[in-house]
């Protein structure tokens, strides 16, 4: 287990877990989160769009006590592909007629690209405080609400599983090659790597193969169906979501 | 007592061609505590995946509860939510991510409702001692809470058989205890529990029931009280004589404890032993060797 804190699977399902606002409804977040996300294109200058984003991390942070630490580093990756792909907005590299390679701003073109990162960084925000104050089970009692087609449901409850089950084996034999010098030299970590992959494949077969019989001798006809969890406050969680998306959509609309 | 499984000369082999089991033929008693006792790669776990339908032999047959197993979807539906199955590793048998979610996905395809499903799990988690991590996503547990969440998932179903392959494999003792004591409590409601094992002591102690396996064949059913007559069928699964076994007959040997009956336990034979003990020497005490068929006659 302790490679695993490498995933960001892993820190995102530890904060949607372990924070004061996991046994809210999830209907209550999911509205807040899209209040969120709508108030982050309602906002109509950059500093408004941030300060929607502002606070979504706030929310997260101070309201459901995920850990700062935790919140940064899940969105650390995204982040950074949203600020490199503003920084790819104003500058472009292009060949110059004597063939030589030049960069090129567009600084005529700054206040829209703030714009829309600042924009996209309150989108992200928005979908951070959904995803980090809810566990994936509640997210997919959610969507069987929604009436998301039972097909994608399945697949992502296997999905979420195997990440866990085969990062494992992963690091596990990852681990065994490292004890027997398998990464000694790029030749070596070349066949290791290869053979590491091929592991991983028949263990993917065998493993659907165990997944299969599993669910057989448990009487299964092909579905995966689980108990709802039950929210005894879903209605009051979600006059409250209600209510707060409403503040921050007007938040966003009057921010200068 | 009538047997709730009867295998009569099941022939079984592997998609590779080796053979799984051969002409095996056993019946487990109903009600009753069997354990499966045999080598790596003697049939142990195939032979359970028949008992639920999981796998269809080649040649011969498989009955439950007096009925020959009926392998179309309706049969299967029926055997299995009589015969539920824990599985050795548990991460092939969860695959949701939290824990209540797995353990409702029996009862849920019972077709049975939300209260009494939800009234299940409670009751299953409780049984195990997993309660108290009902929320908890599957990956963050250990290797014996998952595996106690795995017998929850069956018990949530309500079996009136439970088989389980390997059950203490990978679990410290403490753990262990708290199982073999949830599987007594199971055997006095009137389940029958079928259980695979390399361990002869935990079995001896036990079962009621010892069936032995070597290469695919089932080479001998006895009583665990019967089991010092049965020297020639441990020798030929390749099993030893428990310890307490070797320990009492030892002791016997040495005039300490009377030679029958034979005690089923270490803890047992040493709370048998005279606080005085005016035979003892000072000859070293040499317990049997462990190879089957040296027992004293």
């Amino acid at each position: 287990m302790h490679r695993l804190h490498r995933l960001l699977a892993v820190w995102i399902e530890r904060a949607a877990s372990h924070n004061h606002w996991s046994r809210v409804s999830p209907r209550a977040k999911a509205i807040f989160a899209l209040a969120a996300l709508v108030a982050a294109y309602v906002a109509q200058t950059p500093s408004a769009a941030l300060g929607v984003a502002l606070v979504g991390v706030l929310v997260v942070w101070r309201g459901a006590g995920v850990p700062l630490r935790w919140y940064l580093r899940v969105a650390a990756g995204p982040l950074g592909f949203l600020l490199l792909s503003g920084a790819s907005l104003l500058v472009s590299v292009a060949w110059e007629s004597g063939g030589t390679l030049a960069w090129r701003t567009a600084p005529h073109a700054l206040s829209e690209v703030a714009m829309v990162t600042a924009r996209s960084v309150a989108a992200l925000s928005a979908l951070l405080t959904l995803v980090l104050t809810t566990p994936l089970a509640h997210l997919m009692a959610l969507l069987r609400q929604l009436r998301l087609p039972e097909i994608l449901l399945d697949l992502m409850v296997l999905c979420y599983r195997l990440i866990f089950v085969f990062s494992e084996s992963c690091h596990d034999t990852l681990a065994a090659q490292t004890a027997r010098l398998g990464f000694s030299s790029y030749g070596r970590s070349m066949r290791s790597l290869g053979l590491l992959v091929g592991s991983l494949a028949a263990q993917v077969a065998l493993r659907a193969r165990g997944l299969q019989w599993a669910a057989d001798a448990r009487c299964s006809d092909g579905s995966l169906r689980f108990l709802t969890p039950h929210f005894a406050h879903a209605r009051r969680d979600t006059t409250i979501g209600v209510l707060a998306g409403l503040g921050l959509l007007l938040l966003a609309r009057y921010l200068p | 007592m009538s047997a709730m499984f009867e295998l009569r000369q099941v022939d079984y082999r592997y998609p590779d061609g080796r053979p799984g089991l051969q002409a095996c033929s056993i019946s487990l008693r109903r009600a009753g505590r069997h354990a499966i006792l045999g080598p790596n790669g003697s049939g142990k776990t195939t032979l359970l995946q028949h008992l639920n339908g999981l796998l269809r032999p080649a040649a011969g047959a498989v009955h439950v509860d007096g009925a020959l197993m009926d392998y179309g979807r309706r049969g299967l539906q029926a055997v299995r939510q009589q015969v539920g199955m824990v599985f050795q590793n548990p991460d092939r048998q969860l695959f949701s991510a939290h824990v209540y979610e797995d353990v409702s996905f029996g009862p849920l395809n019972l077709g049975l409702d939300e209260a009494t499903v939800r009234q299940r799990v409670a009751q299953a988690l409780e049984a195990v001692d997993m309660a108290a991590h009902a929320d908890r996503p599957v990956h963050e547990l250990s290797f014996g809470q998952k595996k106690r969440v795995c017998i929850a998932g069956v018990l949530a179903m309500q079996p009136r058989a439970l088989l389980l392959d390997e059950p203490m494999a990978g679990l410290d003792m403490p753990m262990q205890t708290e199982l073999a004591a949830l599987l007594d409590r199971l055997h006095a409601q009137g389940v029958t529990v079928v259980l695979s094992s390399h361990d002869m002591d935990f079995a001896y102690r036990w079962a009621d029931d010892i069936h032995l396996m070597a290469t695919g064949r089932c080479v001998g059913s006895f009583a665990a009280t019967a089991l010092a007559q049965n020297t020639d069928a441990l020798g030929a699964a390749a099993q030893p004589l428990p310890t307490a076994v070797r320990l009492h007959t030892a002791l016997a040997g040495r005039g300490l404890l009377p030679a029958h009956p034979l005690l089923r336990s270490v803890e047992d034979v040493l709370a048998a032993l005279p606080l005085s003990s005016p035979g003892l020497t000072s000859t070293p005490l040499t317990v049997a060797s462990p190879i089957a068929g040296k027992l004293a006659p």
